[in-house]
């Protein structure tokens, strides 16, 4: 079975570029219970991951759970910020364009882009 | 600050405290009254007795927006007694507030005193506030290291309010009691500190904004009125009122500044004092707009933070959608925990195209050409949502119909009351409905965005594109709309196809966008100006005469000075030069009876019957685009329209102003000075003589 915290951030390294995220340049860690630390460089939506660096501009706490739920659109970030289950510290700027991110159409099923059914 | 009959309001950004006038907080469903931040109520009780009796006022002075003084006497059951003793108390909110109290004794004998503060906290959302919803999480409060803390938790969502004094005081869990004993002619004081904190959330504080003794504003040195590099135009003309109106409008609009979370350096003009002090899509982007002659900084912040925010996925929810604008954003429990749906809302359909036509002004300008090339993805976005959303039957119009059916708008125009949208019959329209300014607004914004894509995007083919749709839009919106019997444009095309027939103020939105045709103008302007429409003081949202029209209704019969500015500017457009300054003086005359602080709106009682305006009850005062008004309609009678480099100053004054100059307008040209001499008789425009001249 995949990993769902896994593929997300396979697949932002697949990816490379984001045009959602031209606007920002910086680094974020995602330090996810039971999951570790993810690190994603940005530079004007070019995007780099690793489990591993010294320095990060804005840091994410979550469980596990919460940010699969993200991933796969059944969470809000914005709401599951101001719920108190998600920590910021740093840039929140960055954090708010990141968050553009979620859902992973690929992971969570849900196509975006699509009109409203009629 | 703001003060009405029985209540006082002090603010800083989203934090505020509405007391009564003798600084107590005693919340109840009818009086709103507390300590606000982030939309949550952080006292809902504050009472101060002195021997077991609430003071009476004396005095209340408000010295600034974050600062009150309240001049009290012991309760005697009378205030015709001579008082021996005085209780001042000042308070300066931020972060809370911090609140001096000092007892002065002007007996020759010792006296000894109980003084006590009863404080309590319920947590409401602001969405609670008047509904008087139970809460869904438990409450606790707790003595330590002398100071109390009220709090909420809802899983792990926390909000506490700590309450600590400088002076000894004895605390338990409803307040702080104090045993003061003060010589003859004696004083005794105390700093009482109250803090708001918000659990995981960023915003938690340990300290006040404000110390014992601060008056001046600190912090919100950000907030002082002339900020490095934003001088503000100075204004003289023959008419006094006219700088009063000037001046409250530039000092509200400073009030009124909002600082978002993710952008803490740069203000951005929120919608409404106290009740709406948050990021609105419309009220934010318009009130930039209105103030653009007069600085740009609130207009380019306000792209920002709605940029940032833009939509980028489905969300029936929030009415969210690619590369749509957000509508409101609110911060409370009901908004945490998805019962509100403000995280942020997404719910109108004029605020998208309205952020192309404002990043584009914002360049005509400034020649800011960086913030153009910057939110290009987004405006395009932008674009793509008129089209591909916007537009949800294919028609070639936008129409709404809100996806959240609980808790979502059901009008997502300006009007955004339920029942706004009628026929002339008086019944309600059906949805989707396509309003007639939103198709404006998008012919508008894609003329726009073609000049930013030849210029700035260097995409000639999208520009074509663009021209080549709005030229189109424009064709067949001149057909679709146009009420051929009754000579003025639909208020809409509803869920049915329908033409919802009523006259309103919406068709002088379309001159302002530019989409009506020459040969209809004249006959637009004739409705706007006639006696159903034109109240005298402005023109109303809806027709006297019409099924749905009442002087007193919210959207149906009240004139609002954000839609006359509008309006004005849309005349001036077409070369309605006396029109245009005739809905300026009047509304500027209409001002006079408010100290130059124009409400949201006032009553469409025509002007001879009351001959003063009757201001429509809101909550919020000031309002920031009523603030913006005047700002505007001095930008339609100066004429005022940046070309290339230049400003083009093009005036025609009403008689009543005089000579009118305006120096120092900032620009891409650096400063450039406007003036001119009032020759427009305005009490004879429109082909009716004004009430007062019969």
């Amino acid at each position: 079975m995949i990993d769902t915290t896994q593929a997300f951030f396979e697949h932002l390294a697949e990816r490379g570029y984001e045009p959602l995220l031209h606007s920002i340049s910086g680094t974020i860690q995602w330090k996810i219970q039971d999951a570790g630390n993810w690190f994603v460089v940005v530079k004007n939506g070019k995007l780099t991951t690793s489990r591993n660096m010294a320095q990060a501009d804005c840091v994410c706490e979550c469980s596990k759970e919460d940010f699969d739920r993200m991933v796969m659109g059944k969470q809000n970030p914005t709401t599951l910020y101001f719920q108190g289950k998600m920590k910021i510290t740093g840039d929140l700027e960055f954090v708010q364009v990141f968050q553009r991110l979620f859902p992973d159409e690929s992971l969570s099923g849900v196509e975006q882009g699509k009109k409203e059914s009629r | 600050m703001t003060m009405s009959d029985r209540t006082i309001s002090i603010l800083e950004g989203n934090n505020f405290v509405v007391s009564d006038l003798r600084g107590d907080i005693d919340a109840s469903p009818t009086e709103p009254l507390g300590l606000f931040a982030w939309d949550t109520r952080f006292l809902s009780r504050w009472l101060l007795t002195v021997d077991g009796q609430r003071p009476n006022v004396l005095s209340t002075d408000d010295l600034d927006y974050f600062y009150v003084q309240f001049f009290l006497v012991p309760g005697t059951g009378t205030i015709y007694v001579d008082a021996d003793l005085s209780i001042i108390r000042k308070r300066a909110v931020g972060n809370g507030f911090h609140e001096d109290l000092t007892i002065l004794n002007h007996k020759d004998q010792p006296v000894d005193l109980k003084v006590r503060i009863e404080a309590a906290a319920d947590f409401a959302d602001l969405f609670e506030v008047k509904d008087a919803l139970k809460k869904k999480g438990e409450f606790y409060h707790r003595v330590e290291n002398d100071r109390l803390v009220l709090g909420y938790r809802r899983e792990k969502f926390t909000r506490e309010t700590l309450i600590a004094a400088s002076a000894r005081a004895d605390i338990d869990e409803h307040g702080l009691s104090f045993a003061v004993h003060m010589e003859p002619h004696g004083e005794w004081t105390t700093c009482l500190e109250v803090v708001t904190g918000l659990g995981g959330f960023g915003e938690y504080h340990e300290e006040t904004t404000y110390r014992h003794g601060d008056q001046r504003a600190r912090s919100n040195v950000k907030m002082s009125l002339k900020k490095a590099g934003e001088a503000i135009p100075r204004l003289s003309s023959d008419w006094p009122s006219l700088q009063v109106t000037y001046h409250r409008s530039i000092i509200d609009l400073a009030a009124l500044r909002f600082y978002a979370m993710t952008l803490p350096e740069h203000a951005l003009p929120a919608a409404g004092l106290p009740w709406f002090m948050t990021l609105f899509g419309r009220d934010s982007m318009i009130a930039s707009y209105q103030a653009l002659p007069f600085g740009s900084n609130l207009a380019i912040t306000t792209l920002r933070a709605l940029a940032q925010r833009q939509g980028t996925r489905i969300d029936d929810f929030r009415d969210e959608e690619p590369g749509k604008i957000l509508h409101e954003a609110r911060f409370g429990e009901m908004t945490a925990f998805e019962e509100r749906p403000h995280s942020p809302y997404y719910g109108a359909a004029d605020v998208t195209p309205f952020f192309l036509i404002l990043l584009d002004e914002v360049e005509r300008w400034t020649g800011n050409a960086e913030l153009a090339r910057q939110l290009e993805l987004e405006a395009r976005a932008a674009l793509r949502w008129i089209d591909e959303y916007g537009d949800r039957n294919g028609d070639g119009y936008v129409e709404y119909s809100r996806r959240n059916k609980e808790t979502g708008l059901e009008n997502q125009c300006w009007k955004d009351s339920w029942n706004s949208i009628l026929f002339a019959d008086g019944t309600l329209s059906r949805l989707p409905r396509a309003t007639c300014e939103i198709q404006g607004y998008v012919y508008d914004a894609k003329m726009r965005s073609a000049r930013l894509a030849r210029e700035f995007w260097n995409d000639p083919a999208l520009a074509d594109r663009l021209e080549k749709e709005a030229a189109e839009l424009k064709r067949r919106f001149n057909q679709d709309f146009w009420l051929k019997d009754r000579e003025f444009f639909a208020l809409a095309i509803d869920g049915d196809g329908r033409k919802v027939d009523s006259l309103t103020s919406n068709i002088g939105h379309l001159l302002w966008s530019g989409i009506v045709d020459e040969d209809k103008v004249e006959a637009v302007v004739r409705h706007l100006m006639g006696p159903r429409l034109y109240s005298g003081w402005g023109v109303r949202t809806m027709a006297e005469g019409e099924g749905g029209y009442n002087p007193i209704g919210y959207h149906v019969g009240t004139v609002w000075p954000h839609d006359n500015s509008f309006i004005a500017m849309g005349l001036r457009r077409y070369g309605y030069r006396e029109e245009a300054a005739r809905v300026a003086m009047n509304m500027l005359e209409a001002a006079t009876y408010f100290k130059g602080r124009l409400p949201e709106a006032f009553a469409g009682y025509p002007r001879e019957l009351t001959e003063f305006p009757v201001e429509y009850p809101t909550a919020c005062s000031p309002q920031a685009w009523a603030s913006g008004a005047p700002l505007l309609l001095l930008r339609a009678i100066l004429g005022l329209e940046p070309i290339g480099d230049h400003l083009i100053v093009d005036p025609a004054i009403p008689s009543t102003l005089g000579r009118l100059e305006l120096l120092d307008i900032p620009g891409r040209w650096g400063h450039i000075d406007a003036f001119g001499r009032g020759r427009v008789d305005t009490s004879v425009v429109g082909g009716k003589l004004q009430p007062g001249t019969l």
